[in-house]
């Protein structure tokens, strides 16, 4: 926990924005529990509607590996597969454990509320609940796989100290088990993993920190503009590991133009990127040239592009 | 330092410990103080002196209670001398009086000394003793918390050792009141009044906590405190300051002179007296009051000090500020005189020598509230920031500074010029406008506590209100807020602070109503059912409903019916009638004397023509209004209508629901209450399909009601339906003045000005939806390179496009548009 808040703090510095992912293929599970209120079922199922959304018509998620469980399919049945029972999550992780491979994405995002404290700290289900302890069993096969856990549950907080290692990023609503108020994160993470609002750099992809830092700041608002007391505190493991794991990277072109453009233009954003660094000692007329003048690059190259795909700039 | 004392205040919290039945005087002493107590004064000292020696103590007493202070002074001594049961008593008496004469020295030695005793034995001493242990750390308490602590814990160890002990409880009640800490007072003698419930000197200290609370339960308090001991100097002075706060300086002075009379050597009652006279603008009856002060103290800091806040509550912000300053030539140890001065000071916008005064007195006595509360409030300020305008200096938070100065600004600019040219008067730039995210923050600033419920103040040319973030959604404009506010600046300013705040606050609530359609106060059916009910205040006695509202709603409506007089005024007398009546206050005439000399009417004869004037233009709303007496709801066509319309809704029927609703709208059009027959007529046009109907329902409403978000929130997304940008426009803009704080609103109203070629409007709201925070910063900044385009200021475009893709330069819209700048840059690169 202290080790995540740590390694946001250290992300103020300079660390460049890793060429995200290992190119390997993207895994979505999607569990909202139980709701308890129309209005909850309600906002769960929006949340984990537009993130399925999302992985299905802009990541290019194989369906096969997009599974949807809730307390209802009869909900939405066109997106829901399954009820989200203890054996039923048991059974989709299996599976996806089964069809990815080392050096994929898996994601998995659990909404709904949550009890209990610790390795017991549970997310609740029909049925029997699912605990942090099952999880990390669950998890277990998806090793040189790159996980995902996002917990937007209340009270979801000793989810981080169970359930954090390495090749896997845990995010939770909440920084303990005892914020167990009402929790606005899982909204506001799935607005911010699949809209342009998440993605503060504009390079086109939604990395997890991305969206985490977007959550956490609408989150701060929403209690702000409504004068309530701030009741959760959202944390996550690993804020370098969040940094390079991104979301809606486009496929990789076939046209050898076209990618030998976005690689030249990857080297332009990346004498940006040292120009930025050098900001503080070079004097300010000659930073603002140089700036422009590789931003213009840019620009020219990204309108190239476009022109050899035959897209409208 | 400052911070840990201010830190351990709290501590003043403790309780009191439940004691038995009050006592009556049965023996002689206790005889000689109920007489006392019940204002018997001449039969209470035949009492004592009848009693001899033995009744040393209870004479000295009676004689202070008459203002026989050497008397006094000798008879405690001899009770000292001889070594009466009740000698602590007199040496506590003795050290008040050192105190009450300035002699800080000789008070310190008589107290400590005491106060040494009982730390040594005091734990066997009785109530009384204990009592006067007590009253020694009173003394000893001026620049030392300890003791003031130490005074507490003597009180309840006196009421420990006899529960029927009504002193030490009244005492602590009063301790905790001259640190304006209201609710443990209160605490206090709701406590005491168990035990004696017509004890005088409690119902005084209640009567004080309900005026400190604004409950108007005050006067009443205090009437039944003068019942029961109709001598009680402290309850006169406290009649006085009443009158004298709603302005009727006969009825103050009268309450002084009573006074003066049990206790000759009162200086708040001849404070009273000195405060009537300055008021009055009588020099010669200022001086006698203070020479009397003089004879009576030869340090009268109290009566500088009591006539400093006589002055601020009359407005008259700069002289209380110098009265204060009087009080600290005579004592620069005296917290009251300290901090009368800081509090003005601040009032005044001198923020550093506030802070000094106050931090001073606040050294002195660090359980002050008031003292506590702004030093921590001053703390805060530090974080706000500061923006010049023209005539303007506007400090808000920090976070929120670009997005209120954007608005304020310009609509402060614009109110200045309008009332500038209206009043032929220009308060002197710059005036400092404050506003405050919690509304806790601006309370203080204005009364030194939390809990005010008033929404601005103006001190002069310093101004103070809530952010729109200090309240709940909807519940106010602060716009109107800040036009109200600043047209006090120069109401205040013309009549030199001497307009009565009826004057003052009509002509400010007119001011709001004519500046945009829908701001200020309207009529509801209360107001009317009131009026009509022949219960509202008479013109000569509109102060009261500012200064002491009798019922809740009485403040509402006294803002409402002031500026409908003043609205009468200016229409049958013409504008200048108004300026000439701030002018005549400005000259030291009376109300009576400016309605004379101004409109050639007396009181009576202008209150006539106001009530025929009041019945003329509500004519049809109060043909359907019953009269009312302020007890259940009021009735009348009107109301039944509404009824009618809610039960043929509920009934499925909204064909006759709408016209109830119609007629009851077109008897009384100008009510916008929250069931205002508009906003249903509005719902049943939308339930119809009749969008443009409902459009119109809903402006009918929002010119009438100037914090109504939501229905102009709806307003806007019909008139954009409907193809009517303009309309949809105006209407967030009217909802930006109720709450500013949503980027989103900000970035539509934006677009929809685009779209009508408005560019200079575009560009303020892309401006604002930065400044308010938005979930996509960059993407609100990109907007702004566009709107800046569209402006025509290709420059500022470029330069916010660079620093977008400074931080994104993936960022293929703002790439674009860079592309495109540099294609309309005469030398192909730059401009």
């Amino acid at each position: 926990m202290t080790t995540g808040r740590f390694g946001l703090a250290l992300l103020l510095g300079a660390v460049a924005p890793a060429a995200a992912q290992s190119g390997g293929a993207t895994h979505v599970l999607l569990v909202t529990g139980l709701s308890g209120e129309p209005r909850f079922a309600g906002r769960f199922h929006a949340a984990a509607a537009a993130v399925y959304d999302a992985a299905k018509s802009r990541w290019g998620v194989a369906d096969s590996s997009l599974v949807y469980l809730a307390e209802d399919p009869a909900q939405d049945p066109a997106r829901i597969r399954g009820k989200a029972t203890r054996d039923g999550i048991a059974a989709a992780l299996g599976a996806l454990a089964r069809r990815s491979a080392p050096g994929d994405v898996v994601l998995l995002l659990l909404i709904g509320h949550g009890s209990g404290e610790g390795p017991e700290s549970r997310l609740n289900l029909p049925g029997p609940d699912a605990t942090a302890a099952d999880f990390r069993e669950w998890l277990k096969p998806f090793a040189g796989r790159m996980m995902v856990l996002v917990n937007a549950s209340s009270g979801s907080g000793d989810f981080l100290a169970a359930l954090a290692g390495p090749e896997r990023v845990v995010v939770t609503a909440t920084r303990s088990a005892l914020e167990r108020n009402e929790s606005l994160f899982a909204e506001h993470f799935a607005r911010g993993l699949v809209s342009e609002a998440g993605d503060a750099d504009k390079d086109g992809r939604v990395t997890v920190l991305e969206a985490f830092t977007y959550a956490r700041r609408e989150v701060a608002r929403e209690y702000e503009t409504t004068q309530r007391l701030m009741t959760e505190h959202a944390q996550v493991s690993d804020s370098v590991l969040a940094r390079t794991v991104a979301f809606g990277t486009a496929p990789l072109p076939s046209d050898p133009r076209v990618a030998q453009l976005i690689g030249e233009r990857r080297g332009l954003e990346a004498q940006v990127d040292a120009l930025r660094r050098r900001k503080g000692a070079m004097d300010s007329l000659a930073y603002e040239r140089e700036l422009e003048r590789l931003l213009l690059d840019i620009a020219a190259k990204t309108a190239a592009i476009h022109a050899a795909e035959g897209r409208k700039p | 330092m400052i911070g840990s004392l201010r830190a351990a205040a709290p501590l003043l919290l403790v309780g009191l410990a439940c004691a038995g039945a009050a006592r009556q005087g049965s023996d002689p002493r206790g005889r000689v103080r109920a007489l006392a107590e019940a204002g018997r004064l001449p039969e209470a000292e035949a009492a004592a002196r009848a009693g001899g020696p033995p009744l040393a103590v209870p004479l000295g007493e009676v004689l202070l209670l008459r203002g026989r202070l050497s008397a006094a002074e000798s008879s405690f001594r001899a009770a000292l001398g001889a070594g009466l049961p009740d000698r602590r008593s007199a040496e506590a008496a003795l050290a008040e009086l050192a105190e009450r004469w300035g002699d800080h020295g000789e008070a310190r030695r008589r107290a400590a000394a005491l106060a040494a005793q009982y730390e040594r034995d005091g734990a066997r001493w009785s109530a009384e003793d204990k009592t006067a242990a007590a009253r020694a750390y009173v003394v000893l308490g001026a620049g030392d918390p300890a003791s003031v602590r130490s005074a507490l814990r003597a009180f309840d160890d006196a009421v420990a050792a006899d529960s029927a002990a009504m002193d030490p409880r009244i005492r602590l009640g009063d301790l905790f009141l001259d640190r304006y800490n209201a609710p443990d007072a209160k605490a206090t003698y709701e406590l005491a009044l168990r035990f004696a419930p017509d004890q005088p000197r409690v119902l005084l200290g209640l009567a004080k906590v309900a005026i400190f609370e604004g409950s108007g339960a005050g006067e009443a308090l205090l009437r039944r405190s003068l019942a029961a001991n109709p001598a009680l100097v402290p309850a006169h002075v406290l009649l006085g300051q009443m009158h004298l706060d709603a302005e009727e300086y006969d009825s103050a002075a009268a309450a002084g002179a009573h006074a003066v009379a049990i206790d000759s050597a009162a200086v708040e009652a001849w404070a009273l007296l000195g405060a009537t006279a300055w008021l009055r603008g009588d020099s010669a009856g200022f001086s006698r009051a203070l020479g009397q002060a003089r004879r009576a103290t030869p340090k009268p800091e109290g009566f500088y000090s009591a006539v400093a806040e006589a002055a601020a509550h009359h407005r008259r912000y700069a002289e209380a500020a110098a009265f204060g300053r009087e009080g600290i030539a005579l004592d620069s140890a005296a917290p009251r005189a300290l901090g009368v001065t800081g509090i003005n000071e601040l009032r005044l916008g001198d923020v550093a020598q506030a802070r000094v005064h106050l931090e001073r007195a606040f050294a002195l006595d660090p359980y002050h509230v008031w003292y506590k509360n702004t030093l921590d409030l001053l703390d805060q300020l530090r974080g706000f920031r500061t923006v010049e305008t023209r005539r303007f200096r506007i400090v808000a938070p920090a976070g929120q500074a670009d997005l209120l100065v954007g608005y304020l600004g310009p609509l402060l600019e614009e109110a200045y010029d309008s009332l500038s040219a209206r009043y032929q008067y220009r308060p002197t730039p710059p005036i400092r406008i404050e506003l405050y995210d919690r509304h806790a923050d601006f309370s203080v600033r204005t009364a030194g506590l939390t809990g005010i419920g008033a929404l601005g103040v103006s001190f002069g040319n310093v101004l103070a209100m809530d952010a729109p973030s200090a309240r709940d959604l909807g519940s106010f404009n602060w716009g109107s807020t800040a036009w109200h506010e600043l047209t006090h600046a120069f109401t205040l300013g013309l009549s030199a602070h001497r307009v009565p705040r009826w004057f003052s606050e009509g002509l400010s609530v007119l001011e709001e109503r004519r500046t945009r359609r829908g701001w200020g106060a309207g009529p509801s059916v209360e107001f009317l059912a009131t009026f009509k009910g022949g219960r509202l205040l008479p013109v000569s006695r509109l102060n009261e409903g500012f200064v002491r509202p009798s019922h809740p709603a009485e403040l509402g409506f006294s803002y409402y019916q002031a500026s409908l007089l003043c609205e009468m005024i200016e229409a049958d007398w013409g504008p200048k009638a108004l300026v000439a009546m701030l002018m005549g206050y400005r000259d030291g005439l009376d109300t009576p004397g400016v309605f004379r000399s101004v409109l050639s009417l007396t009181p009576d004869q202008l209150a006539n023509r106001f009530d025929a004037w009041l019945k003329g233009r509500f004519r049809v709303p109060l043909g359907v209004i019953a009269p009312w007496d302020g007890k259940g709801i009021p009735g009348g066509e009107f109301v039944e209508l509404l009824r009618t319309a809610r039960t043929q809704v509920e009934q499925g029927h909204p064909g006759e629901a709408r016209a109830a609703l119609e007629r009851a709208a077109a008897l009384f059009p100008g009510y916008a209450g929250p069931d205002a027959p508009a906003l249903e007529l509005a719902r049943l046009a939308r339930e119809r399909g009749d969008l443009r109907g409902a459009a119109d329902a809903l402006a009918r409403h929002n010119a009438l009601d100037e914090s109504a978000y939501a229905a102009n929130a709806d307003e806007a997304a019909l008139r954009e339906q409907l193809g009517d940008l303009a309309g949809a426009a105006a209407a967030l803009e009217r909802m930006i003045w109720i709450s500013p704080y949503d980027a989103g609103l900000h970035a539509r109203l934006a677009d929809l000005a685009d779209r009508l070629g408005d560019f200079p409007r575009a560009l303020r709201e892309r401006r604002a939806a930065i400044a308010a925070g938005p979930p996509d910063v960059l993407e609100a900044r990109y907007q702004l390179a566009r709107a800046l385009l569209r402006a025509g200021d290709a420059p500022g475009a470029r330069r916010e496009l660079l620093r977008v893709l400074e931080a994104a330069p993936g960022f293929e819209k703002a790439q674009a548009l860079l592309l495109e700048l540099r294609g309309k840059a005469p030398n192909g690169r730059n401009s």
